[in-house]
C-alpha cells in the first residue's frame, strides 16, 4: 500500500516536472523577456568563477590538446606551408585576380560594412556541449553596445549572428548552424532567397527557399558556379555582407525551385577574432506576404 | 571532566542532525553539481575524445536518480538540467525534462536491483547517459531544433556515455557523499528499503 502510494506520488511529481518544462519551453519559444534576463543574470553571476576556473585548468587542457592534436597540427602545418609556397609562386596572377574581383564588387555595388559601427571581439571559448558545434562565446556584451540579432563578420564575410548577450560576453550562432536562416541575394541573377547551414558541413550553406527554377527551362537563368552570394537588403542583417560562392545548383520540389549550395566565404572553424556590426537588428523583415524573408528566423 | 562531555553531546547531536538534514544534503548536491558544471564549461571544452565531451551535468542527474531514487532524483535531475539549459542554445527546459525522465526511469528500474560494484555503476551510467543524450536529441527535434538527429548522434551517444562511465569512478563517491552524507542508504529512501550501495 505504502509502496503504491509512493509510486503514485513519484509519478505526480514527474508529471509536475514535465508540465514545468513544457511551460518553460513555451515561454522561451515566445521570447518571454524576463526568462531571458534571468538566464543572462545567472551567466553573469557565474562568469567570474568560470573565468577563474578556466585560467586554473587552462594548462591541463593545453597539455591534452598538445598530446592528442600533435599529429593533426603537424599535418595542418605542412598543408599551410604548401599553401604559402603556392601563394608565393602565384603572386602575380593573384594580383590580377584581385583587381578583377575589385572591379566585380564595384560593378555589383557591394559596400562591405563601411558605414556601420563595429566592435572587435575575441572568441573566448567554443561550444560547451555536444550538440552546439556552431556556437561560440565572445568577449563583448551589453556594455559594448552589442544586442541580440546583430551580424558577426570577419574580413572574409558573414560568420554568424549574436544570440544571447550578457554584460561582458555574448554567444554567437555560426552561419553553419542549420537553425540560423538568412536572407541572401545571388549577385549573378539578383534573385533573393532564404538559406541556412547544412548539418555536419561546416563550410557549406544551402539556399532552399524563394528561388524558382526557370519555367522556360533556360539554364542560363541559373546563377553561375562561383558567382557571389551576399546578404540581401530587406533581410534582418545589413545588406551586401559576403556569404559565399555558388558551388552547385540543382532542382528540388519536383523541379519547381532551385536548391543552391554555397561554399561559405568565411571559415567558421577555429576563429580567433570576429567583428560585431553594431546595427540594431530588424525584428521583422519589412516586406510583403510573398517575400521569401517571411521565413527568416533565428535558431 | 563530566561537564564538558555533557555539554558537547547536544552540540554533537545538533551537528549530526544538521549533517543529515535535507538542507545540508541539498547544499552538498549543489556543490558537487557546480563543480561538475564548471568542469564542463572550462576543461571539457578542450578535453574531448574524437570531438565529443562528457556530459557531466547528465552524469550528476543520473547518479541522483540512482542514489536518491525516482522521486528525489528526478527533482535533482530536473534542476541540474535547467541549470545546464542556461548554457545551451536549445530552448530552456529541454535538458531539464530529458534529465528528469531518465533519472526517474533509472531510479524506478534500479530501486530493487543490487548495484554494488563500480562496474555495475559504470554500466548504469553508460546506459543512463546514452538514454539522456538520445532523449535530448529526439525531444529537441520534436520542438523544432535542427541538426540534433544527424550522422554524428551515434558517435556522441557512445563516446559521451563511455566518458561518463569512466568519470563515474570519481563522481559517484562524491554524489554518494552529497546524497547520503557519507552514511549507508537510508531505509526511508524512495527505494522502499533497498540496501544498494553504489561505487563502494
Amino acid at each position: 500500500m505504502a509502496v503504491a502510494q509512493r509510486s503514485r506520488r513519484s509519478r505526480y511529481r514527474l508529471l509536475l516536472l514535465i508540465l514545468t518544462a513544457v511551460t518553460l519551453l513555451t515561454l522561451d519559444f515566445r521570447g518571454y523577456g524576463p526568462l531571458e534576463t534571468a538566464q543572462s543574470r545567472v551567466r553573469d553571476i557565474l562568469e567570474p568563477v568560470v573565468s577563474a576556473v578556466d585560467v586554473v585548468l587552462g594548462p591541463v587542457a593545453e597539455v591534452w590538446t598538445v598530446m592528442f592534436s600533435y599529429n593533426d597540427l603537424r599535418t595542418e602545418n605542412e598543408q599551410l606551408q604548401a599553401e604559402v609556397d603556392s601563394l608565393r609562386s602565384a603572386d602575380i596572377r593573384a594580383a590580377a585576380r584581385d583587381d578583377a574581383l575589385d572591379r566585380l564588387l564595384d560593378a555589383t555595388g557591394v559596400t562591405y560594412v563601411d558605414d556601420i559601427e563595429q566592435v572587435t571581439a575575441s572568441v573566448l571559448r567554443d561550444s560547451v556541449g555536444n550538440f552546439d558545434d556552431d556556437i561560440v562565446s565572445i568577449d563583448v556584451g551589453h556594455r559594448d553596445g552589442v544586442a541580440p540579432g546583430m551580424a558577426v563578420v570577419t574580413a572574409a564575410g558573414l560568420v554568424g549572428r549574436v544570440e544571447t548577450v550578457d554584460t561582458a560576453q555574448s554567444t554567437v550562432t555560426m552561419i553553419s548552424n542549420p537553425n540560423l536562416v538568412i536572407g541572401v541575394r545571388l549577385i549573378d541573377t539578383g534573385d533573393v532567397g532564404l538559406g541556412h547551414g547544412m548539418a555536419g558541413e561546416q563550410t557549406r550553406f544551402v539556399i532552399d527557399t524563394g528561388l524558382r527554377w526557370p519555367e522556360t527551362g533556360d539554364l542560363s537563368e541559373l546563377p553561375a558556379i562561383s558567382s557571389a552570394v551576399v546578404t540581401a537588403a530587406g533581410s534582418r542583417y545589413p545588406a551586401n555582407i559576403p556569404v559565399g560562392r555558388v558551388a552547385a545548383v540543382e532542382p528540388a520540389e519536383a523541379g519547381l525551385v532551385q536548391l543552391v549550395t554555397v561554399d561559405l566565404a568565411a571559415d567558421v572553424d577555429d576563429l580567433g577574432f570576429v567583428t560585431v556590426l553594431l546595427q540594431v537588428p530588424v525584428d521583422t523583415a519589412p516586406i510583403g506576404p510573398d517575400s521569401p524573408f517571411l521565413g527568416e528566423q533565428s535558431p | 571532566m563530566t561537564a564538558p562531555r555533557m555539554a558537547s553531546t547536544p552540540v554533537r547531536r545538533g551537528l549530526s542532525s544538521l549533517r543529515g538534514s535535507v538542507l545540508m544534503a541539498s547544499l552538498r548536491v549543489f556543490v558537487v553539481y557546480m563543480a561538475a558544471l564548471l568542469l564542463q564549461l572550462t576543461l571539457f571544452v578542450e578535453v574531448r575524445v574524437v570531438g565529443v565531451a562528457p556530459e557531466l551535468p547528465a552524469l550528476v542527474a543520473i547518479l541522483a536518480g540512482l542514489l536518491g531514487g525516482a522521486q528525489k532524483g528526478s527533482v535533482v535531475a530536473f534542476l541540474a538540467g535547467l541549470m545546464w539549459d542556461v548554457y545551451l542554445p536549445t530552448p530552456l527546459g529541454l535538458a531539464a525534462v530529458s534529465f528528469a525522465l531518465v533519472a526517474f526511469g533509472l531510479g524506478s528500474i534500479t530501486e530493487d536491483l543490487f548495484h554494488d560494484t563500480r562496474v555495475q555503476t559504470g554500466l548504469l551510467v553508460f546506459a543512463g547517459t546514452a538514454a539522456s543524450v538520445a532523449v535530448y536529441a529526439v525531444l529537441g527535434e520534436v520542438v523544432g531544433q535542427r541538426g540534433l538527429l544527424d550522422d554524428d548522434l551515434l558517435k556522441v551517444v557512445l563516446v559521451s556515455s563511455a566518458f561518463n562511465a569512466v568519470l563515474s569512478l570519481a563522481v559517484a563517491p562524491a554524489m554518494r557523499w552529497a546524497v547520503w552524507g557519507g552514511r549507508a542508504r537510508e531505509p526511508s529512501a524512495d527505494s522502499a528499503g533497498a540496501v544498494a550501495r553504489i561505487g563502494r
